[in-house]
């Protein structure tokens, strides 16, 4: 070795001293014990890999049965074997159906549009009520915060009939009945969404970070959005992605407060459909449920595989919960 | 750190400078609660009134005639009296028994294949078994409706195949059973997910540890993995028993397909509803409600205590 790099001051790796090993990121699967180590008989892999296969078929028939049957007539679904396609295959002129009024009863179309707004604005309103309030939770202690926190918390044990019936009663005073207002503000309302943004905060906003900002003089405002907003986005996305599905797959509420079914979510509109369907005399209907119901399906599951990034890491956030 | 910075007041910080410290913590505290003003003002507003509205309209009763008259515990008594009410109630009850503890054990034991490894195309599955969470109970309920039909469904054909002919799984024996299938297909990915999330996050040391010790691989999944993932448990067990007590969407929905399989007031939920939006009688729909509501808070908190002393012994 040369004089100059024994001069230099600081550290120098020697050529012998292996690279440092990577900082551990929780959660990838790069992560795992190789499975050699657990000492597994002969056969315990395929035996196991079996198993899911097994479950994955338990999984998937029912969607499988959608898709297929989707593109059937009404005589085919009740007739032709229910895991294979059959003549006519007349998906098109079922979708085309989609955007008619059926018997009278809606036009999907309209339900899907409906839906779309419930979950985008109820569930990005909870959203970002839920990230406001769970960094409130997690990094002030102001007078009462825990009391309102476990408040919160035990709001989860309230019975939605408990809550859906008086609201709905309490409509017709206010002039929120057939409103989509109605429907959009209480799905603003999501106390697991504060509890997992709090559970977020804390284990991924330091509290010194803030306390810095705090010092260099930056406002409260400020330093949530530039500071604590960035390091929330994959809790953030999680909690907006159960939002929207929870509003997107929301039943009871729609069903009692609208009268309307010009209003109609998708749930609340195929429930009527299959309500209709034994004495309707649309021969029509069946197939329309099979393909509607597959139509509400779709734009979830993709939302999933686009935000899968997230919600895998995200959902550890059930984990930490104690 | 800067030497500059850590270079500490020698002297205690005079009265003066500790008070406006103090305001300062007081007026950033009271910023925190402004963080929580816009959900708290919903949260009161539609959650926490609403459920005081339904305290309230139970002490009433409203007839076409005479108007509404305070009845004081007149609903409870009837709503308490009422069979068809409890036998929904203890309907739920034997539903959450069986469908929770056989979703859960399914979901942990897919939860530890993932998290050991030892399936191949693990990534694939977890996502395939995850995807019942993005299908809404309404189309659920119709998808399996239309499967187990008993005349035209392919699964009876498949019965019949089988040799098991004239399977109905609607009859009243089968019905509970069904539904506990549906709820499983629903929830199960969901719960995976959650307790695989929980099981990564047990520290490699301590698997190492148990691995060089020599433990068998059934001992370090259920005596080390399934300790430490507890509180993940505990989450779970509390949620879904909360919402196996409000079954409501599966079976009014098979009921639009096979109306002779379901009572009625199948469940609380349905007897709540249909006692207020068909008969009309919200007031005594409210009593029900608030008495579901004690029924949930009472077998919920004590599923936690009971879980909490099993496992400390």
């Amino acid at each position: 070795m040369s004089a100059t790099t024994v001069a230099r001051p600081g550290p120098e790796p020697g050529p012998a001293v292996p690279p440092p090993p990577r900082p551990r990121r929780g959660g990838g699967d790069e992560d795992s014990i190789p499975i050699e180590y657990y000492g597994l008989r002969r056969g315990t892999v395929t035996a196991v890999t079996a198993a899911c296969v097994l479950f994955a078929i338990f999984t998937l028939i029912p969607i499988a049965w959608l898709i297929i049957n989707s593109t059937k007539t009404q005589a085919n679904i009740f007739e032709s074997f229910g895991f294979w396609f059959a003549s006519p295959f007349v998906f098109g002129k079922n979708f085309v159906l989609l955007f008619q009024n059926v018997d009278g009863y809606g036009v999907y179309f309209r339900w899907f549009g409906n839906t779309v707004l419930y979950a985008v604005v109820g569930g990005g309103g909870a959203t970002a009520l839920a990230a406001l309030a769970g960094y409130g939770f997690a990094r002030f202690r102001f007078r009462g915060s825990r009391a309102l926190f476990y408040l919160v918390i035990a709001a989860l044990l309230v019975p939605i009939t408990a809550i859906t019936l008086p609201l709905y009663l309490s409509y017709a005073k206010v002039h929120l009945i057939d409103s989509v207002w109605g429907m959009i503000l209480p799905s603003m309302v999501s106390p697991v969404g504060v509890y997992l943004m709090r559970v977020f905060v804390e284990v991924s906003v330091p509290r010194e970070l803030i306390d810095a900002a705090r010092i260099d003089g930056a406002g409260e405002l400020r330093i949530f959005f530039r500071l604590a907003l960035p390091l929330m986005v994959p809790g953030l996305m999680t909690v907006l992605l159960l939002n929207v599905v929870t509003v997107w797959n929301n039943y009871f509420l729609p069903l009692i407060i609208f009268s309307q079914n010009q209003l109609y979510p998708l749930t609340v509109g195929l429930g009527l459909w299959s309500q209709r369907a034994q004495n309707s005399g649309n021969a029509q209907i069946f197939p329309l449920i099979v393909l509607g119901g597959l139509v509400t399906i779709v734009p979830l599951i993709a939302l999933f595989l686009i935000l899968q990034r997230y919600w895998r890491s995200g959902l550890l956030l059930g984990s930490i919960a104690n | 750190m800067n030497g500059t910075v850590t270079g500490a007041p020698r002297r205690p910080p005079p009265l003066r400078s500790m008070l406006v410290q103090s305001t300062w913590s007081r007026r950033r505290d009271r910023a925190g609660f402004w963080f929580v003003a816009p959900f708290l003002t919903l949260f009161v507003v539609l959650l926490l009134a609403p459920l005081g509205y339904a305290v309230y309209t139970s002490l009433y009763t409203t007839r076409i005639i005479g108007g509404t008259t305070f009845t004081g515990a007149a609903n409870y008594t009837q709503t308490l009296q009422s069979g068809e009410f409890w036998s929904g109630v203890i309907r739920v009850i034997i539903f959450a028994a069986i469908q929770i503890p056989v979703m859960l054990a399914i979901a942990f034991f897919f939860a530890t294949i993932f998290d050991l490894g030892v399936a191949k195309y693990g990534t694939l599955f977890r996502t395939i078994f995850f995807v019942p969470f993005a299908v809404p109970a309404v189309v659920g309920a119709v998808m399996w409706s239309f499967l187990l039909e008993p005349q035209f469904g392919p699964f009876v054909h498949l019965a019949n195949a089988l040799g098991f002919g004239g399977t109905d799984y609607f009859s009243s024996n089968l019905i509970l059973p069904t539904i506990i299938v549906i709820v499983i297909w629903e929830w199960t990915g969901y719960n995976m997910v959650i307790l695989y999330t929980a099981l990564r996050s047990v520290p490699r040391d301590v698997i190492e540890a148990a691995i060089l010790d020599d433990t068998p691989l059934w001992k370090i999944i259920l005596k080390v993995k399934l300790p430490m993932v507890r509180p993940a448990v505990v989450l779970l067990v509390f949620i879904n028993t909360i919402g196996a007590l409000q079954l409501f969407t599966e079976p009014l929905i098979l009921q639009y397909f096979q109306t002779q399989a379901i009572s009625v007031n199948f469940t609380p939920t349905l007897y709540i509803y249909n006692t207020a939006i068909a008969g009309g009688q919200y007031n005594l729909a409210a009593a029900a409600a608030v008495i579901l509501g004690v029924v949930i808070v009472i077998i919920s908190v004590s599923s936690l205590f009971v879980r909490r002393r099993r496992s400390e012994v």
